[in-house]
């Protein structure tokens, strides 16, 4: 459930598609075919900075079928913890990543009778793995693409070219804005909804499928996030008897793993819950960054997901 | 492992399936100690012992030509204990490429896949046979995909889908089961199609063992045990031919119940599948006698006591009311009362 | 002895109205009315703007039909349609899904084995549980599917019954099929034919 086998892979083409986000296309290291995975999955990605490691999740945004190459799309993040800066500035053809399996915590409904698909920015490469499933079974589907203007829009002619009119894009430059309102309002029972983009839209997309009676369950999000930085702490893992000294811009989680203490994880983003652990002793307050306990346990302060969330703190105690 | 397959045993009629004395030593007994309660017991499907059950992802032995051709005989009875709902055609897909890249990899005497692209080439040797198809186009099988591939290897099949933090069981080749029904259970939830196991879900086990399911990940497969008891190497116990074999529960006698009771474990295995995102989940069942049991001292000794101290709810829910206090007469006699060691092993 | 007393029998709760929802659809059959009406007025006192936005579809006997409409009215459904039988509910209920939008809440009353039916349907547009309640009133005779021959058997309010197709007795078991909307029936003398339990009356 953590580190299991990864694949080594170089990488066999860089591409600068728009001002802010590069394409980049993997292969097998040892040629072999790389694993099928569905619309909606991302690999982690392991990447040897020079003083640390870092392990960033990309949506796969190829065709499904075609498993020779992965085809990953990352943003420059302007405050980047280094992953981002890392793939930008450090990685060219012929540079070699290790990634993990396939993981899919975004996929598609498969008994969902219509599919409306919402990208803001980069949030549009899980869209475009869901599309080229979508475009398989043959299921209707709509794709509202949403970014700062037309120089920002990556992989039009690939998404014109599969969804054709299904695919409308909104430029914030011209003033056009997605009418949540107006999809929300008028679709029909089995409609799932999917969205990938900022964090603000994804909290109108969630409040306005409140206010038009949507349940949760035909909501579905995905958020690229990096864990939020904070003042350093110091933690002890009372399994493993080590103090692990959390730095400013690396998460909890990472820093354990620096130390060589394997953390089960799918998401690394708050959102899964498989990085779950107890908090034995606390003096201080935890910072929960996450989207997945409850408040009471939050106010509990017996449970933390490392991946995002940090403390500020005299002591404290992980069950690790 | 290259055994002699025995084409011509039987699993109904005249019943001359039988294990050889390798069959025997192989064979997974469920019992790691001298009783049995419920647990999750899940662990890591990964290579085991040379010659074991779980040595390879999907085990072939040396009933596998008979298995195939009884599995035929069920479908040909009752075609409905192959079904697949319209959405798991991609599932089905996800199934078929796994057993036969499992069989070829791991049984190459037997089986070979040849694939260039979605132009694949399929042989079969024991079962005789040769086939070219695309993959993904249902069209150039002779069966759906899922069907196709099943006729073709030991063991039932459940396929499931996983959306609304639930698993839903909506395909499947359901023709070995200890007595439960794909098409009455197809399509129900995780927690709908247990319903009928006693005690386990106040225990909390389906709770805990949904969450854990939900988390599977792509390459790496986990796998358990069950148990159950049959009499004579009946294969078919479903429901819907219980007026076929519910009579062999009331038909065991002291003189009989050495060849006529069989313990039944299923070997299951649980995958995640890469294009679908569904689990599928296989259940691979195995007989052994129990006169062939008590080949194996210690066996004789576990599983007399397992059986004596059973709760009752399970000796209810596994069916072995009628016959449970002949066996463990039958097997008093090798039971002297001392130690065994822990673990599943013949020693 | 099979085993009864299961774990997979559905469980139904008293209506409450559900103001997640936008839109609230009823479907009621004979003493359903009572929970319909209820929940009904409920909405309304925690949500009278949702008047406009409620439906209720309902069959029942000619004395049931007689002040229904207007009672459903009074109680604030803004559309009422009566049936006369179950079928013609039904086909018109596939009607109203199919123009339904999302953020609607479906809200069944009646017996247990016309409920069966009505979520069969709703389950094919997608409802789920988040969007379906149901409460169970007035008969409880179930529908009882039989594992040998397929066939079901309806209005079984008994232990065991015999099969109307193949005439094997069945023990009618808790363990239920929204798919099919109905009970598991299996052979209750296999293993001893002929030794059956009395026939008793159990489902009201």
């Amino acid at each position: 459930m953590s580190h299991a086998d990864t694949i080594p892979v170089r990488v066999v083409a860089v591409e600068q598609v728009t001002p802010q986000i590069k394409h980049f296309r993997l292969a097998a290291v040892d040629g072999s075919r790389l694993p099928a995975f569905s619309g909606g999955s991302h690999i982690i990605v392991v990447m040897n900075d020079v003083d640390r490691v870092h392990r960033n999740p990309y949506s796969l945004l190829g065709v499904p079928a075609q498993l020779e190459t992965y085809e990953i799309a990352v943003r420059r993040m302007e405050q980047s913890r280094g992953g981002s800066h890392f793939m930008h500035d450090s990685v060219s053809v012929g540079s070699t990543l290790e990634i993990a399996h396939p993981v899919n915590l975004f996929g598609l409904s498969k008994i969902g009778r219509k599919h409306i698909l919402i990208a803001g920015g980069v949030g549009i490469t899980p869209i475009l793995g869901q599309m080229e499933d979508l475009h398989q079974d043959g299921v209707p589907y709509e794709i509202h693409y949403s970014v700062r203007a037309p120089e920002h829009a990556a992989f039009l002619s690939r998404l014109q070219q599969r969804a054709a009119d299904r695919l409308k894009v909104y430029y914030d430059s011209s003033g056009h804005a997605i009418d949540f309102d107006g999809l929300l309002s008028t679709q029909p029972l089995g409609t799932h909804f999917y969205v990938c983009g900022p964090a603000g839209m994804i909290e109108v997309v969630l409040a306005k499928a409140r206010t038009w009676g949507w349940p949760e369950s035909h909501i579905h999000w995905e958020q690229f996030s990096a864990p939020p930085a904070g003042e350093a702490f110091d933690v002890h893992l009372a399994k493993s008897r080590l103090d692990v000294h959390v730095v400013p811009d690396q998460s909890l989680l990472e820093s354990i793993e620096a130390a060589g203490v394997e953390v089960p994880y799918l998401c690394r983003g708050g959102v899964c819950g498989f990085c779950r652990t107890d908090v034995l002793e606390l003096d201080g307050e935890l910072i929960h960054n996450d989207h997945y306990l409850s408040d009471e346990e939050r106010a509990s302060g017996r449970v933390i997901m490392p991946c995002v969330s940090r403390a500020r703190c005299k002591k404290l105690v992980l069950d690790l | 492992m290259n055994v002699a397959f025995k084409p011509d045993e039987t699993f109904r009629d005249d019943f001359t399936f039988r294990n050889t004395p390798e069959a025997i030593r192989r064979f997974p007994l469920p019992f790691p100690e001298d009783k049995y309660m419920y647990s999750v017991n899940i662990e890591a499907h990964r290579p085991g012992p040379h010659g074991s059950v779980v040595e390879f992802a999907i085990d072939v032995d040396e009933h596998y030509v008979a298995e195939c051709r009884e599995r035929a005989l069920v479908l040909k009875e009752d075609p409905m204990r192959f079904q697949a709902l319209p959405h798991m055609m991609s599932a089905q897909w996800d199934c078929l490429e796994l057993i036969m890249e499992s069989l070829a990899r791991d049984y190459p005497q037997h089986f070979t896949l040849d694939r260039q692209g979605s132009q694949w080439a399929w042989t079969n040797r024991p079962l005789g046979i040769q086939q070219s198809f695309t993959f993904g186009d249902p069209a150039t099988l002779p069966q759906q995909p899922l069907e196709y591939i099943t006729r073709q290897v030991q063991g039932d099949w459940v396929v499931m889908d996983q959306r609304e933090g639930d698993l839903w069981a909506e395909a499947g080749m359901v023709t070995t089961q200890a007595d439960w029904s794909l098409n009455f259970d197809i399509g129900m939830s995780f927690k709908e199609w247990h319903g009928p196991v006693p005690l386990a879900h106040e225990m909390g086990v389906f709770d805990r063992a949904l969450k854990y399911l939900l988390g599977l990940r792509l390459n790496e497969p986990v796998r358990r045990l069950n148990w159950t008891m049959t009499v004579n190497p009946r294969l078919d116990t479903s429901p819907e031919m219980y007026p076929k074999w519910g009579t062999d529960r009331a038909s065991v006698t002291p003189e009989n119940v050495a060849d006529k009771v069989h313990l039944r474990v299923e070997l299951q295995g649980l995958w995640r599948l890469p294009r679908s995102n569904g689990i599928v989940f296989s259940v691979r069942g195995y007989l052994i006698s129990m006169r062939e049991l008590a080949t194996i001292p210690k066996w004789a000794k576990r599983v007399h006591r397992v059986l004596r101290e059973l709760h009752p709810a399970l000796v209810d829910y596994k069916g072995l009311t009628r016959y449970r206090d002949t066996v463990v007469e039958y097997l008093a006699p090798f039971d002297d009362g001392s130690p065994t060691s822990s673990g599943t092993a013949p020693e | 002895m099979l085993v009864t007393g299961i774990k997979s029998k559905p469980v139904y709760t008293p209506l409450a109205p559900d103001l997640s929802g936008r839109y609230h659809l009823m479907v009621g059959h004979g003493v359903g009315r009572e929970p319909l009406l209820r929940v009904l007025r409920d909405l309304r006192t925690a949500a009278p703007e949702s008047g406009a936005r409620t439906r209720v579809l309902f069959v029942g006997s000619p004395d049931e039909h007689s002040a229904s409409d207007e009672v459903f009215r009074s109680a604030g459904a803004a559309d009422v349609r009566l049936f006369g039988r179950e079928d013609e509910l039904l086909t018109d209920f596939q009607d109203v899904l199919t123009s339904s939008v999302m953020g609607t809440r479906l809200y069944v009353a009646g017996p247990e084995s016309f409920m069966g039916l009505v979520m069969r349907l709703a389950r094919q547009f997608n409802l789920n549980k988040d969007e379906v309640r149901a409460e169970e009133c007035g008969a409880a005779a179930r529908r009882v599917y039989c594992m040998h021959c397929q066939t079901a058997t309806e209005n079984v309010t008994t232990n065991i019954v015999q099969c109307k197709d193949c005439n094997r007795w069945l023990l009618v078991r808790d363990h239920y099929s929204s798919r099919l909307a109905a009970y598991m029936g299996v052979m209750v003398d296999a293993e001893a034919p002929g030794e059956r339990p009395e026939v008793k009356e159990v489902f009201r």
